[in-house]
């Protein structure tokens, strides 16, 4: 009967002086959290994926609590809803928030571009780039083994023969532009103005033997633009937004067909 | 015990018997958390830290209170109580005075309540009959032989990620098999230990 | 879902270890004899059998909150009492399955079992469910300790193989075999049957994310 008293006895004090302990150091090392942290974690989209520019959701929501300059429009995937809500917690106007898309700067799929080898590595773009560029004769391009696709949190890029497309569910949140290895991604805001979907600085011929529908720097749109908002710098043409009109004048001269509107 | 016979406890469990590859503790975590290198060495080092307050904890425990009331059946139930305890209160602590260290291993904390590894380690020390300095210099060492295997297993898995196996050995088998090689790799140091000084 | 139902998919459709891939420690280390094997399982079984029941019968008694201790607790208590009965009547066994016999305890099987579904779930089909597990557990442990004792020591059971026995290979009954005949096994379910293994391990999926409340781990 002692034995069983003693074991019992033991478990019981050893499990009281635990709880009892946890319930102290609980009380008096209390650290107090902000409750609008949790409402801030609730209406964010929890994805973690940094368009913020704070290291995931969390980070965002306690920098918002900490830091009063910290606007609240910063949350480009979770849109005006988010924006809304955070506001609304925040106690602050919104503001507007601007939507921004990812543009892939090449438009080189199989069929436009010339292939210089027949590529068997691993299927990642990252690594296509360490074997003489990839397998197209193009190393500016899209390699199309969708490195972006897979670091891109809302399933919006398909990769189509060889090239990854963005599609509708774009958040602009700019995960891809980190993945992409030959850096052909941008993230575009405003949309007021056509990009050119070339990132080849090659010399015009080269471009052409490599590529149907790159930039050959032949500068008919640095010529024609009737705002002078396109210059050719290290022979690819560059539109300035500031004075773009957006005319659209150069997508229908453009000689290969490489410059496009956004959307 | 001397400083010698203390280093041969440390490359033991560290190396020689490894936690992971050669004892299969704590696979779970092994092959879980170890996609990038960050969350692994995390892990690692929340093991690490935990087993090593653990065993601070217990040893007295079992030492003082189990042995000389002959309680020694009750070890398993007293040691749960007592880590799980100390998991919670470990984490109080660090969330008060050392943040930075409650971010970054925070997330992993709870995790430790249930982990095979660190439980194991405790009752080993126990079982081995190792003084309370040798079981702190062993699970120090258990604990580094963790934190070894995670980094090393999340680089090579990478590396897996980025292979084109058939289909039916997608995922989990080929991160086995890769566990397999690495397995094989520690038993190379079997031998080390009876001419780590001379 | 009527109790066939539940102890099927408890022993292949839900195979804690070959298509949830629960629980790998033991599965790993103590299946390098089939004797061992069984004895691993029957001991697992008997401690989801006694903590799905008191877990389901407590349900509505233990509160929310600390409903994690107080599993750990409970099932603390069971694993003792295996402990000390396998000792007494089969010291063989206790020797052969050592530190893996109290490591029950934190064996992600039976906390599993008990947060998804005990908790929630009736005494006679929490039953039913704990020995569905119990028995795909086992069973998983029988293959895997086949294989291994067959090939690393020639023996099955203790039963000599006639020329297996002379040559065997040693690495089967090593932890490197332990992980190479797994792997190979998750790939040939994956192979052959319609439910495939969890992809991937990690936190979507484990039990212990309930436990641990922050399952985003990557």
């Amino acid at each position: 009967m002692d034995t069983i008293f003693i074991a019992i006895f033991s478990v019981t004090s050893i499990g009281i002086a635990c709880a009892v302990l946890l319930c102290i150091a609980s009380k008096v090392m209390y650290v107090k959290v902000d409750e609008r942290v949790a409402a801030i974690q609730g209406c964010l989209p929890g994805s973690n994926c940094g368009a913020c520019g704070y290291p995931g959701c969390n980070g965002y929501a306690e920098a918002l609590i900490t830091d009063l300059e910290v606007k609240t429009n910063l949350c480009t995937p979770g849109g005006s809803m988010v924006v809304e809500e955070l506001s609304k917690i925040m106690g602050v106007e919104g503001g507007i928030i601007s939507k921004k898309l990812a543009v892939i700067h090449c438009l080189g799929d199989c069929e436009v571009q010339q292939m210089k080898m027949d590529y068997t590595g691993i299927k990642t773009c990252y690594a296509a780039t360490e074997v003489f560029g990839g397998q197209g004769a193009c190393t500016y391009g899209c390699l199309g083994y969708g490195d972006c696709k897979i670091a891109c949190p809302s399933d919006a890029i398909c990769i189509e023969n060889n090239l990854a497309k963005i599609n509708s569910n774009c958040t602009g949140c700019g995960l891809c532009v980190k993945a992409c290895p030959n850096k052909i991604i941008t993230i575009e805001e405003n949309f007021n103005a056509p990009v050119v979907m070339c990132q080849n600085h090659e010399k015009g011929g080269a471009v052409r033997k490599k590529c149907s529908k790159g930039c050959i720097a032949c500068t008919k749109c640095v010529r024609e633009c009737p705002v002078t908002a396109i210059t050719m710098e290290d022979s690819l043409a560059v539109i300035d937004p500031e004075k773009c009109n957006n005319c659209g004048h150069c997508i229908e001269i453009c000689m290969t067909k490489c410059i496009k509107a956004v959307v | 015990m001397s400083f010698e016979g203390l280093i041969i406890i440390m490359v033991s469990a560290a190396i020689v018997n490894n936690l992971v590859l050669i004892q299969f503790l704590g696979i779970c975590p092994f092959l879980g958390v170890s996609k990038d290198m960050k969350s692994a060495t995390g892990m690692g080092l929340a093991v690490l830290f935990v087993m090593f307050f653990a065993t601070l904890v217990t040893w007295p425990i079992q030492m003082f209170l189990l042995e000389p009331n002959g309680l020694g059946y009750l070890q398993t139930i007293v040691f749960v109580l007592i880590i799980a305890a100390l998991v919670q209160f470990i984490e109080i602590v660090l969330k008060r005075y050392i943040p930075a260290l409650h971010v970054s291993l925070g997330v992993y904390l709870p995790l430790m309540t249930t982990n095979c590894a660190l439980f194991a380690v405790t009752l080993m020390n126990v079982q081995k009959g190792y003084s309370l300095i040798e079981s702190v210099v062993n699970s120090v060492g258990a604990g580094l032989g963790f934190l070894l295997a995670m980094t090393l297993f999340s680089a090579i898995r990478k590396h897996i990620e980025n292979s084109d196996p058939p289909e039916c050995f997608k995922g989990a088998p080929l991160t086995l098999i890769a566990a397999a090689i690495l397995s094989i790799s520690f038993f190379g140091f079997s031998g080390v230990i009876e001419n780590l000084f001379g | 879902m009527n109790n066939t139902k539940i102890l099927i998919n408890g022993i292949i459709k839900e195979n804690p270890v070959l298509i949830l891939l629960l629980g790998l420690c033991p599965a790993l280390a103590v299946s390098t004899q089939a004797e061992n094997a069984i004895g691993m399982g029957a001991a697992t079984t008997f401690v989801l059998v006694c903590s799905n029941i008191t877990i389901s019968l407590l349900r509505k008694v233990i509160p929310d909150k600390v409903r994690i201790p107080c599993y750990i607790v409970l099932v603390a208590g069971f694993v003792t009492l295996v402990q000390i009965v396998v000792e007494a009547y089969a010291y063989t066994l206790y020797q052969a399955l050592g530190i893996f016999l109290p490591l029950i305890t934190v064996n992600c099987i039976v906390f599993g079992r008990a947060e998804i579904f005990a908790s929630k779930n009736r005494v006679f089909s929490s039953f039913i469910d704990a020995i569905g597990m119990g028995a795909g557990f086992t069973l998983a442990l029988l293959i895997i300790a086949s294989i291994r004792e067959i090939f690393g020591s020639g023996t099955w059971f203790g039963m000599e193989i006639p020329i297996l026995i002379d040559n065997n290979i040693p690495i089967f009954t090593l932890a490197p075999g332990g992980f190479v005949v797994f792997g190979l096994l998750v790939a040939a379910v994956n192979k052959f049957s319609k439910t495939k293994a969890r992809k991937d391990f990690g936190c979507k999926g484990c039990p212990q994310a309930a436990v641990c409340g922050k399952g985003d781990i990557k």
